[in-house]
């Protein structure tokens, strides 16, 4: 804890509060101005400039029977799902490496997962897009080479799907409905370094009594991985996943990049972070922008505190 | 770490050798090998599209096509990809690094200021301007892009890299003064007071105490800002017109559509854009890897 302090020494001290008036000079200007602006223009129909026009709720009400942003939740709602799934390669790279009884290895597959974060997001972003090409794309590529492209357009026929086709490539990102299932497939397989990182410090606080003891129990890895290994590390999962759910909730970058601002053919990967860029500048729909960006902001905040109190751990 | 443990591992499984149910220590290795399996596995997959990036930045279209899997025989490298890439992509990664680093500088000093003001005494008012930064850290930021795009607009910002810079410095301001608050707080009071005896003012004490034993803290928060800075993209791409001013981000983004047909010309450009990072990766291995993992365990 800080210090306590009597109102005669801080009123001595006084040029202490100079010392953290930039940051807050910086965080009223860029963060909590832009919030209460967006609140403001909510109201109006305003397209950035100084022209603008009162017009009440009209933008809610709009939001309100606009089908695309109803679509783009049910589209980000697949993907929360599909990215909380994608948690458990990470856990079970932690648990693994955990377990090796090396600790000079476990010092250098821990650098092996944090070495994919020297390329840039948005680079490794990139070429999963060229993965994804339908000529020359890596993915394609190996289909064919291994006899998935067979097996795929087999279970096609057989389902009746009509995706994969036999008489073209799969068109990952310009074919209607592969959209979502190129969407969640990218990055796989989808090893998170800071996640893998903080599991491993969560894992690191097992005392090796409790695996002796276990393992003269005669204890199964299941169970090992069910009953000591998961609990432990119950706090880290909770923490990556609210965040994971947060980011996920407001992110665009990847549909931005991979499907450009209107979401890809058909509008199909739409997200509702998407369609507010593409509202402000495609559009210059600044006022209608503000309002979906604030609905967004509410139903984030909601989903984030119900979020806190179902997963929350007992320690 | 990785010196003193193995023996005590097996010191202790020794001593306990006549146990008849512990195996003998020489197993442990026989039985990990499906771990490293699995590991390597999955490390190599993660890393598959780095490889690829790299090998492909060596070949031109037609040894791709033909070859897309395996690198070519050092003596066909195309390195006038490379060349070609550098004086396409260099522009590019000054701007970004004349935003990351004055970003990141900006950054860490507001913040530190600022972690001293919570860290040192508990102002009146202090608990108020805490609540205002750590409400940052909860907020959803998604509603803030459009005003602060109209609010940029008016301060005559836009179209320049400083909008970056201060709209970066103000976004890491939270997650930075809340580390290092924490870690302020830890230091032991008498050295402050040691330092305010002698007569030193707040600036001196934050110089010559915080700094310096906060620079583990400070080393891993700079990485992690600069990498914030050096992957955003989605603010240049509004804020910024003049392509001779576009961030590495942006950059690509305008390289992607302008070559498409060029893998190696595209590769090579992509790794150019990932070499400053490498360097600094190789540079920084241990804080890496130790300041994400003890950042994690505080956290």
């Amino acid at each position: 804890m800080a210090q306590p302090i009597s109102t005669r020494k801080a009123l001595r001290e006084w040029r202490i509060y100079l010392l953290v008036l930039p940051a807050l000079v910086m965080i009223a200007t860029f963060a909590y101005f832009p919030a209460a602006s967006a609140i403001y223009h909510s109201f109006f129909d305003w397209s950035g400039g100084e022209v603008k026009r009162y017009t009440g709720l009209d933008n809610f009400r709009r939001a309100w029977n606009d089908a695309v942003l109803w679509r783009s939740f049910g589209v980000i709602a697949i993907l929360v799902v599909a990215n909380v799934i994608k948690l458990i390669p990470s856990i079970l790279l932690a648990v693994l490496i955990h377990r090796l009884h090396s600790a000079r290895w476990q010092y250098w597959y821990r650098v092996g997962v944090v070495l994919p974060m020297v390329v840039p997001g948005l680079v490794f972003l990139f070429i999963w897009k060229f993965f994804l090409d339908p000529n020359v794309g890596a993915l394609n590529r190996l289909l064919d080479l291994t006899g998935g492209r067979t097996l795929l357009v087999w279970i096609d026929q057989l389902f009746g799907w009509d995706v994969f086709r036999p008489d073209q490539p799969f068109g990952w990102l310009s074919q209607p409905d592969l959209i979502i299932p190129s969407l969640i497939l990218w990055g796989f397989p989808w090893i998170g370094a800071v996640g893998v990182l903080l599991y491993l410090a969560g894992l690191q606080s097992i005392g090796a009594e409790v695996y002796e003891a276990a393992e003269i129990d005669g204890v199964t890895s299941w169970q090992r991985l069910r009953h000591i290994e998961l609990p432990l590390i119950l706090t880290q999962i909770r923490l990556t996943l609210v965040l994971l759910i947060i980011g996920t909730l407001q992110g665009y970058g990847l549909q931005l990049l991979l499907l450009g601002d209107t979401g890809g053919p058909d509008g199909r990967g739409m997200v509702p972070g998407l369609w507010m860029y593409n509202r402000a500048f495609s559009s210059g729909e600044f006022g209608y922008a503000c309002a979906l960006g604030l609905i967004l902001f509410v139903a984030i905040l909601v989903l984030t505190m119900i979020n806190n109190r179902l997963v929350r751990v007992d320690k | 770490m990785t010196t003193t443990l193995e023996p005590t591992v097996r010191v202790r499984v020794e001593t306990m050798a006549p146990a008849p149910t512990l195996r003998p220590v020489k197993s442990h290795r026989r039985r990990d090998w499906g771990r490293h399996l699995a590991i390597q596995l999955l490390l190599a997959m993660q890393l598959f599209p780095v490889y690829m990036m790299l090998q492909v930045s060596l070949k031109d279209n037609r040894s791709f096509l033909s070859n897309p899997w395996l690198p070519d025989a050092p003596a066909d490298w195309r390195w006038e990809n490379w060349s070609f890439a550098t004086r396409l992509v260099l522009p590019y990664l000054a701007n970004t690094m004349f935003v990351a680093v004055l970003a990141t500088a900006g950054t860490l000093t507001l913040a530190v200021l600022g972690a001293y003001f919570f860290g040192r005494y508990r102002m009146p008012g202090g608990r108020v301007l805490w609540a205002a930064f750590m409400m940052l850290m909860l907020m959803p930021t998604i509603a803030n892009l459009v005003p602060q795009f109209a609010l940029l607009t008016t301060m005559d910002l836009l179209n320049t890299l400083w909008a970056l810079i201060v709209v970066g410095i103000a976004g890491s301001q939270a997650f930075c003064i809340y580390v290092l608050r924490n870690f302020i707080e830890e230091i032991p009071r008498d050295l402050f007071e040691a330092a305010e005896i002698d007569g030193a003012g707040h600036l001196a004490q934050i110089r010559n105490i915080v700094v310096p034993m906060s620079l583990p803290v400070l080393s891993t928060l700079a990485i992690v800002t600069f990498l914030d800075r050096w992957n955003e993209f989605v603010m240049p791409l509004i804020v910024l017109r003049d392509p001779e001013k576009f961030p590495i981000g942006v950059g690509l983004i305008y390289l992607e559509g302008e070559y498409v047909k060029h893998w190696g010309r595209i590769m090579a450009a992509f790794s150019m854009a990932s070499l400053p990072l490498i360097v600094l990766f190789l540079f920084t291995m241990r804080t890496f890897v130790r300041g994400l993992a003890s950042g994690a365990v505080k956290g």
